[in-house]
């Protein structure tokens, strides 16, 4: 009796005591942080060609990379990129290990409740993607087919809500797995980005992977930690100016040989 | 899109593989002495460490090592202190191998006869001696193929803290897979890698077991 009020008292300390760190740690803003070390760590994928890849020296480039330096240089310091995958990167945010995500990044409602977003700076979308040879004209069709997608991302959500129970949805770790999954034939369909399978086409044509279902349109958004009203501002002006002088179209079509489209605010 | 040659795929993969070494090394050594410390305080016998030693090894048995590392990471961040991945994979390496170290090493222990206990505790050994004198050297002996069949676990348990932010083998081998497209020559590269750094491991393991049992004919 008398050490489970001791063990309650001291877990009782401990929450006090992480209450106060956790409120002398958000007393800076991330702007403040960024401006004082004259660094912005932002998160970036490396698994996403075209927006996050390796080179033959394992640095990163794409559409995001490119993405990340322009708002570094725009905020006038030097950019941080911390390889992130969509497992974790929400999680790098809300620890303000990095002060923002530029890792084709969706907007939801769940996570509107957590984070901010900025106004879009690149096209997206998801869809259901399949061989020719399969027949798959609406969702209804995918029950008891076999579809790889990466766990957490935009994708697997979207596929849960349309896709009828019956469906075998098999989730991996990120997407290098994923594709790999179908590539090798371990699913007969994939649900992912448009950019993925247009690689995937390339190398492997036997494959004659083709698109079937749209799951979602979902433009990419630099995503902003609560609270840091300061630097969304910053970066809302910092994408509305490249907007507007046709930075973001360039980005497009270097790496996804298409316009921007219409991107919403 | 880059073309990678097979000794670029090789390469990159060498250098992400110091990152496996590094975590390997942090995770044997720590792990090593926590674990030693754990069950020498357990063999005292002593009820309050004997439980909650119990309960340490059950949590970090228990409990898969993905969360460990994460929970350490990002959870420690939301109570907003601040750890760098290396201190926070260095840390749940080092406990997850502790925990099963010391069961391991107790079981070996334990296959120790009691005899051996009582004869020693009779010609008036201390607590240190009887273990140095008479205990371990033959735990020792009992314990090399689990602790090495342990740690090459743990090699390829490394993988995980690309969680973290660690570009390790595994890690390293996603993203190269990803822009070549070519994922079953890149992962076979990893797995040999993999093999190349365990297998010596178990070469050695097998290496020391035939000197133990020699030095006892």
């Amino acid at each position: 009796m008398k050490s489970s009020k001791r063990s309650f008292l001291a877990t009782l300390g401990l929450c006090a005591l992480s209450v106060c760190l956790s409120q002398a740690v958000s007393a800076q803003t991330a702007l403040d942080g960024i401006t004082k070390s004259k660094t912005v760590k932002i998160g970036i994928p490396t698994d996403y060609p075209p927006y996050g890849f390796v080179g033959l020296d394992m640095k990163p480039q794409g559409l995001d990379i490119d993405m990340a330096n322009l708002v570094a240089a725009k905020l006038g310091v030097k950019a941080e990129l911390v390889p992130v995958a969509s497992a974790n990167r929400i999680p790098y945010l809300q620890t303000k290990k990095i002060d923002l995500i530029i890792s084709t990044l969706g907007k939801n409602e769940e996570r509107m409740k957590i984070l901010n977003f900025s106004h879009a700076y690149a096209p997206y979308y998801q869809a259901v993607f399949a061989p020719k040879s399969l027949t798959i004209k609406s969702f209804a069709d995918l029950a008891g087919k076999t579809v790889a997608t990466a766990r957490g991302a935009m994708e697997d959500e979207m596929l849960v809500k349309l896709a009828p129970k019956e469906t075998e949805i098999k989730r991996f770790e990120d997407q290098a797995a994923t594709t790999a999954a179908y590539v090798s034939g371990q699913t007969q369909a994939i649900a992912a980005s448009v950019s993925v399978i247009g690689v995937v086409n390339q190398k492997q044509p036997q494959l004659n992977t083709e698109f079937k279902l749209l799951l979602r349109d979902s433009p990419c958004f630099i995503g902003v930690d609560k609270g840091e009203d300061a630097l969304l501002a910053k970066v809302n002006a910092i994408v509305a100016a490249a907007k507007a002088d046709g930075t973001l179209n360039k980005m497009s079509q270097k790496w996804l040989k298409r316009d921007t489209g219409d991107l919403p605010l | 899109m880059i073309e990678f040659s097979l000794w670029d795929i090789f390469s990159n993969l060498l250098l992400a593989a110091r990152w496996t070494v590094a975590l390997s090394l942090v995770a044997f050594i720590g792990g090593g002495l926590i674990g030693l410390t754990l069950l020498v305080l357990r063999l005292t016998g002593k009820p309050v460490l004997v439980r909650s030693i119990n309960t340490y090894t059950q949590i970090f048995q228990g409990t898969p090592l993905l969360m460990q590392l994460f929970l350490l990471y990002f959870g420690i961040g939301l109570l907003g202190i601040d750890t760098s991945a290396w201190v926070s994979a260095s840390i749940a390496l080092t406990l997850y191998t502790s925990a099963y170290l010391a069961e391991i090493w107790r079981g070996c222990v334990e296959s120790i006869p009691r005899g051996q206990w009582e004869a020693s505790k009779s010609l008036a050994m201390s607590f240190g001696q009887l273990l140095t004198h008479v205990i371990l050297p033959q735990a020792l002996k009992i314990a090399v193929p689990p602790t090495v069949g342990f740690l090459v676990q743990v090699v390829k348990g490394t993988a995980l803290a690309s969680v973290v932010g660690f570009v390790e083998l595994t890690k390293a081998g996603g993203m190269i897979a990803n822009v070549t497209f070519a994922p079953l020559l890149v992962y076979s590269c990893v797995a040999l890698v993999y093999f190349a750094l365990c297998f010596p491991i178990s070469l050695y393991a097998r290496f020391l077991e035939r000197k133990l049992h020699v030095a006892r004919r």
